[in-house]
């Protein structure tokens, strides 16, 4: 089935948020001994709020925490799990940003997400951000088979902490997929990705779910991407040309529309423009919409500049669609 | 003999020759001082602790200094003088034979360099790891260099030490992929035929303006003074891996046709992302690249017994033969190396390349992240190794 195009089934911000400058100060003070935990805790909580403000005041249809204490995308799943530790630093893709490898020290299985996760206080309807089983797994130094440890992590780490967050009132999951269009997937790996995805969906039956593929061209892959147990694919325009996508697209589409890289502000009318001809195109069955890639890299003043954006675009598909 | 015969002949062809790679942690009463905060009798005890210890000169001077704070801007900047000679004399008194003084008159890296050029604006912080964030700016207008922005620290640092000198100065690729660009692209378009290319010839813009407005004027001030070593970081210099082509050109840009030795600084990448590029380095005397990150703790001095440096051969075998200075210090934790584990990372290197006099022995990065007695004490071990490997090697 598809969906008028401009018809807009939700927009949100996935992925970690930039912290403040309060919080960026307290978290250095509290390293070097010059502040208290609890003062770390209110510059948090002053932080999120502030997230969520914007977020109401874009319109944006689901609400997130920001990840704003998560050190990077693997950490909460490393602390609140046996068998990974966090140690070694390595270069987050093509960014001047790290993020400490989740290694595997034994069997890895999930205890409990750490309870700042799951006690967000943020109101429902909201979005979590997880990894995707593929990006988890080639994250994580392995010298054995990576593809048997996608499906086990998946199983006893990742599905488990999907199955948690849905149940504490995440409608939409939303899985963060860098990997793939930036370094490429074997072919012989996509069985075992899909069974390691359909893990994910199993776990989060109710709650909508995303896999979302960017800092590279998802042209390659579309195809194979399209034809997960998603709910929808999250594609980054930033780096993929649109003519390089199957059509008609057959499921779900996240039309990533802003660069989470760059500094310039987006002209409202320009993406909506284009997202709308992207939907004229693709045809998904449901249209998503959301950042090419998450926002914590443009800084606490550019990023909320684009959750304004982000606002203002879906505001606009929506009104033409009425 | 040029400058460069001269550095040459007198530290860079040295067997395992130990050196200082960026910046120490700031003490709290230079960061105290400088930002107008109260001084606490503990500060005081650190400046004296640590000035009796490094046989810091007339120390007794600053912790009479620091009793007056807060100070004015040009008490200020003789807190930072001191905080100057104390980076010095820590790198003296553990050992290291080339030194430079922790980039105590500096900020940071990115910001101290791009605080002094002309063509930036402030966006604001971004987190590079965990709590560590870095100012990150964007290119608004023409670059080009304000002043030059190490004179006076290199002065300064030349008066001060005992031990040979290597300045380092963060490069232009670096400089250029931390900042955002608003000047050169300029577009946010999606899906517009073309923009892959545009994106990329406005990177190549950016980049080699940085070098030729930047980084070379600034060289050429520095050598003006009597700089012989230049170290030219480039902690960014992998992080786009089709960029290579640029990087490399990018260092070419700073340093082609200037009189002094020039070697770079490479970390936290998947180093062999940058080969073949590099071949094309043949100016750089020396890579200071980090390994012991990547490394086991494990004694040996086989090949599976040092997994974080598989990658020597292929610097090794760089057609011009530079040296390369190998990373033994883990700098982002408190574990402090036995002398034995450097000995063997050491001894591992020198068997891989054939010829001490090439290898040359570092921490991975600055260890402006380490508090300065952990710095001491893993750059005490760092020297006791050396001494270890030269044992066993008869050096």
């Amino acid at each position: 089935m598809m969906v008028p195009a401009g018809s807009l089934a939700a927009a949100y911000q996935h992925g970690i948020y930039p912290r403040s400058e309060a919080v960026v100060a307290a978290t250095r003070d509290l390293e070097r001994g010059r502040t208290t935990p609890d003062h770390v805790d209110d510059a948090f909580r002053a932080d999120r709020a502030a997230f969520l403000d914007a977020q109401r005041e874009a319109g944006l249809d689901y609400l997130s925490d920001g990840l704003l204490r998560w050190q990077d995308l693997f950490r909460p799943l490393v602390e609140g799990a046996e068998g990974l530790e966090a140690r070694v630093l390595v270069r987050w893709f093509d960014n001047n940003s790290f993020f400490r490898a989740p290694e595997v020290e034994g069997a890895p299985r999930l205890r409990d997400l750490p309870a700042w996760v799951l006690e967000d206080g943020v109101p429902e309807p909201r979005v979590a951000t997880l990894p995707s089983p593929y990006v988890f797994s080639r994250a994580a130094p392995a010298s054995g088979n990576q593809d048997d440890l996608m499906v086990g992590l998946t199983r006893d780490v990742l599905a488990p902490a999907a199955a948690a967050l849905a149940a504490a009132g995440h409608g939409l999951v939303h899985l963060e997929e860098p990997w793939i269009p930036y370094a490429g997937i074997e072919e012989a790996s996509w069985g075992p990705f899909e069974d390691a995805v359909a893990a994910v969906r199993e776990a989060t039956v109710g709650a909508t779910l995303v896999l979302h593929a960017y800092y590279g061209d998802v042209g390659p892959h579309a195809d194979r991407l399209r034809r997960l147990p998603v709910d929808a694919v999250g594609i980054d325009f930033v780096e993929t040309d649109l003519e390089a996508l199957p059509s008609p697209w057959g499921t779900g589409l996240l039309a990533g529309c802003l660069n989470g890289r760059s500094s310039l502000l987006e002209d409202p009318a320009s993406v909506a423009a284009f997202v709308r001809r992207a939907a004229e195109r693709l045809e998904p069955t449901a249209l998503y919409l959301s950042s090419g890639s998450e926002l914590e890299l443009a800084g606490p003043a550019v990023a909320s500049g684009k959750v304004g954006v982000l606002g203002e675009v879906a505001r606009r598909l929506r009104q033409e669609a009425a | 003999m040029s400058v460069v015969g001269q550095a040459e002949s007198a530290v860079l062809t040295k067997p395992l020759l130990t050196h200082e790679l960026g910046s120490l942690a700031k003490p709290n009463w230079r960061v105290k001082a400088v930002a107008g905060a109260p001084i606490e009798e503990r500060d005081l005890e650190d400046a004296r602790d640590w000035g009796e210890r490094l046989g810091v000169e007339d120390h007794e001077d600053l912790v009479e200094l620091l009793r007056r704070a807060p100070l004015d801007a040009t008490a200020m900047a003789e807190v930072k003088r001191w905080s100057s000679r104390y980076g010095v004399r820590l790198l003296e008194t553990v050992g290291l034979d080339v030194v430079y003084d922790g980039e105590q008159q500096r900020s940071e890296m990115y910001q101290w360099a791009v605080a002094h050029a002309e063509g930036f604006e402030w966006r604001g912080t971004v987190r590079a790891f965990d709590n560590k964030y870095y100012s990150k700016a964007a290119v608004t207008g023409p670059i080009g260099l304000r002043e030059p922005y190490h004179n006076e620290e290199f002065s300064f640092v030349r008066e001060v030490a005992r031990a040979e000198l290597k300045v380092p100065i963060t490069g232009a690729y670096t400089i250029a992929d931390w900042s955002f660009d608003e000047r050169y692209l300029g577009e946010t378009s999606l899906g517009a035929p073309g923009r892959h290319k545009r994106r990329r010839d406005a990177r190549r813009s950016f980049i080699l303006d940085v070098a030729r407005n930047l980084i070379r004027p600034n060289l050429e001030a520095l050598i003006g003074l009597g700089a012989r070593w230049l170290q030219i970081d480039e902690p960014g210099g992998s992080t786009e891996p089709d960029e290579l082509d640029l990087f490399v050109e990018s260092f070419n840009e700073s340093v082609d046709g200037l009189d002094a030795a020039f070697s770079t600084h490479l970390c936290f990448s998947d180093y062999d992302l940058f080969f073949p590029g590099i071949e094309g380095m043949t100016g750089c005397r020396q890579f200071a690249v980090g390994f012991a990150n990547y490394d086991s703790r494990d004694l040996g001095t086989g090949v599976e017994d040092r997994p974080g440096y598989r990658v020597l051969p292929r610097f090794r075998d760089l057609p011009y033969r530079p040296a390369l200075a190998v990373g033994v210090l883990d700098i982002h934790t408190d574990f402090i190396e036995p002398p034995e584990l450097v000995r063997d990372r050491v001894l591992h290197s020198v068997e891989v390349f054939g010829d001490p006099a090439r290898i040359h022995v570092i921490p991975d990065c600055g260890l402006r992240t380490r508090s300065w007695e952990v710095a001491f004490r893993k750059l005490q071990h760092l020297v006791a190794g050396v001494e270890l490997a030269k044992k066993d090697l008869r050096i």
